[in-house]
């Protein structure tokens, strides 16, 4: 009930968005730089030669973007998220819901998302390699335990939210269950399936990769894990640029979905 | 009023006994290697407890959970409301706050062993560098949602620097900080395993992995559902605190 509350998405308030940004660049681009140099000169200057710092990383990315070891750990890797998270989305909406539309539903279900949700995904690491093998079995399984809550709790919330008289409406025009699920309940919990996906993605992506390191499954955490062993750190620091910038991406499209098919909606940044 | 009450609470009870009556049936009916059921991981769990083991270990990972969860406080919340003062400063570091935000700390941990080794210290940077920003972006978030005109009036008023930080900076951030805290909870103790796993191995996470190691699966199992119950526990109060302060909110 707790969670319900706080998850509301508010409606839109209007901020000037573009003359925010135009002065924004400026200062942004030298706090980026000064981030850079300070970087460079402290490993320069009291770090050992492996240490990752800029300029070795900004010689390494056209290296290691071509190699095939890097170019196979990054298809594994993505591979496997797009599949957990593709079995998470619809297991997770299917529950989600279930358990928005029905009280008993929910009430036998809810306790179990939310203690699954609180617990730190990575203590069932060591259960799944021995239910799974060190396999990429066991990495889906983790991805997929990683985050299905998330979705399944924002779903529910979200066919929970649903306005009474929409529904009333569509049953005084006579329009079916299937009809209501499909054309009323699905599109209104839009935003918050989205604000579950945007949460999920980003846990998949902590969970693929922290199996990885685990399970020593060939993929992006492994290849990070390896060069840094053998203390290539500038090669691995591209594989940890990568992974920044599918944690940045996914939050960028989400919001770009929500602002571009939903304007009515702002971000929800509660939900979580 | 009492019937109310029982009726809202008992399908959840129902449920909890029903979960456990089929973890029950399903670990007696498989492979003592692959699931135990409910009843000997309470024994094994109690065993753990009598050894003295298990409170040793649970001690040593709530000194780091708790070590780096208020580092990550003292230093995210005044640099927070610090970005929340200076518009320049926070306009200019915003983005970087979010990516760090949204990039899989876990990443790091590879090159903080290898730089700094096995000792407590780096240990502690990753439950900091998991908790640290859910705090800072969500204080700077809520800086963000501090009308321009509030301070300019308090300032024409000819308050001072501390009055303003404290009848506006505080009361406007602190609600968006109180999110990012129970945010941080929950990152701090998933940084608090992963540091036991992947650094020296102490702790909770040392315990669950020498019983995955020994096949021990009892001991996997009684592992599990005591940093579980901690997890709830935790996430419970992180919520309690936030309500709290959601309060606030306009």
């Amino acid at each position: 009930m707790a969670e319900q509350a706080l998850s509301t998405p508010v409606p839109a308030t209007h901020k000037p968005a573009a003359s925010r940004s135009s002065g924004a660049f400026v200062p942004r681009l030298i706090t980026g730089l000064a981030i850079i140099l300070v970087w460079e000169i402290v490993v320069r200057v009291s770090a050992p030669a492996y240490v990752a710092k800029p300029s070795g990383v900004l010689l390494a990315i056209p290296r290691v973007i071509i190699e095939p070891a890097f170019l196979q750990a990054l298809g594994s890797t993505l591979s496997a998220v797009a599949e957990g998270l593709a079995i998470t989305l619809v297991i997770g909406t299917v529950f989600g819901l279930l358990m928005g539309r029905s009280p008993t539903f929910d009430r036998v279900f809810r306790v179990y998302i939310n203690g699954f949700n609180a617990m730190p995904m990575i203590i069932v690491l060591p259960l799944f390699s021995l239910w799974f093998g060190y396999s990429g079995a066991a990495r889906i399984a983790t991805i997929i335990f990683a985050a299905i809550f998330a979705i399944t709790m924002n779903v529910a919330d979200g066919a929970r939210s649903v306005p009474r008289e929409y529904l009333e409406v569509s049953r005084s025009f006579r329009s079916g269950r299937l009809r209501a699920l499909t054309d009323i309940i699905l599109p209104a919990s839009m935003p918050y399936l989205l604000a579950g996906f945007r949460l999920a993605a980003g846990r998949a992506l902590i969970g693929a990769v922290v199996a990885e390191f685990f399970l020593s499954v060939g993929g992006l955490g492994y290849y990070i894990l390896y060069n840094s062993r053998s203390y290539h750190h500038n090669e691995a620091f591209v594989g940890v640029l990568l992974l920044a910038g599918f944690g940045v991406g996914f939050e960028l499209l989400v919001n770009w979905t929500t602002r571009h098919f939903m304007p009515w909606y702002r971000r929800d940044e509660k939900a979580s | 009023m009492l019937s109310n009450a029982i009726r809202r609470h008992a399908p959840v009870w129902i449920s909890v006994f029903a979960g456990i009556a089929l973890w029950e049936i399903a670990g007696r009916s498989t492979s003592k290697a692959f699931m135990v059921p409910f009843s000997e991981t309470l024994v094994r769990l109690w065993q753990l407890v009598v050894s003295g083991n298990f409170l040793t270990q649970l001690l040593d990972s709530a000194k780091l959970f708790l070590a780096g969860f208020i580092l990550a406080l003292i230093v995210g919340m005044p640099l927070g409301m610090l970005l929340a003062r200076i518009r320049t400063l926070r306009i200019g570091v915003e983005p970087y706050i979010m990516i760090l935000y949204a990039t899989p700390m876990v990443a790091l941990i590879p090159f903080i062993l290898s730089m700094m080794g096995f000792g407590f210290a780096p240990k502690l940077l990753v439950v900091f560098l998991f908790a640290v920003f859910p705090v800072l972006y969500n204080t700077v978030e809520g800086a963000r949602s501090i009308k321009p005109e509030l301070i300019e009036v308090a300032q024409s008023f000819r308050s001072s620097e501390w009055a303003l930080w404290r009848e506006v900076m505080l009361p406007y951030t602190l609600p968006y900080t109180m999110t990012g805290v129970r945010q941080a909870i929950g990152r701090a103790l998933v940084g608090m395993i992963a540091a036991e796993f992947f650094l020296s191995a102490t702790g909770l996470g040392q315990l669950i992995m020498s019983a995955s190691q020994n096949f021990d699966t009892g001991g996997v199992f009684a592992s599990i559902l005591i940093i579980g119950l901690l997890g709830i526990g935790l996430t419970r109060i992180g919520l309690a605190i936030e309500q709290h302060f959601a309060r606030w909110r306009q």
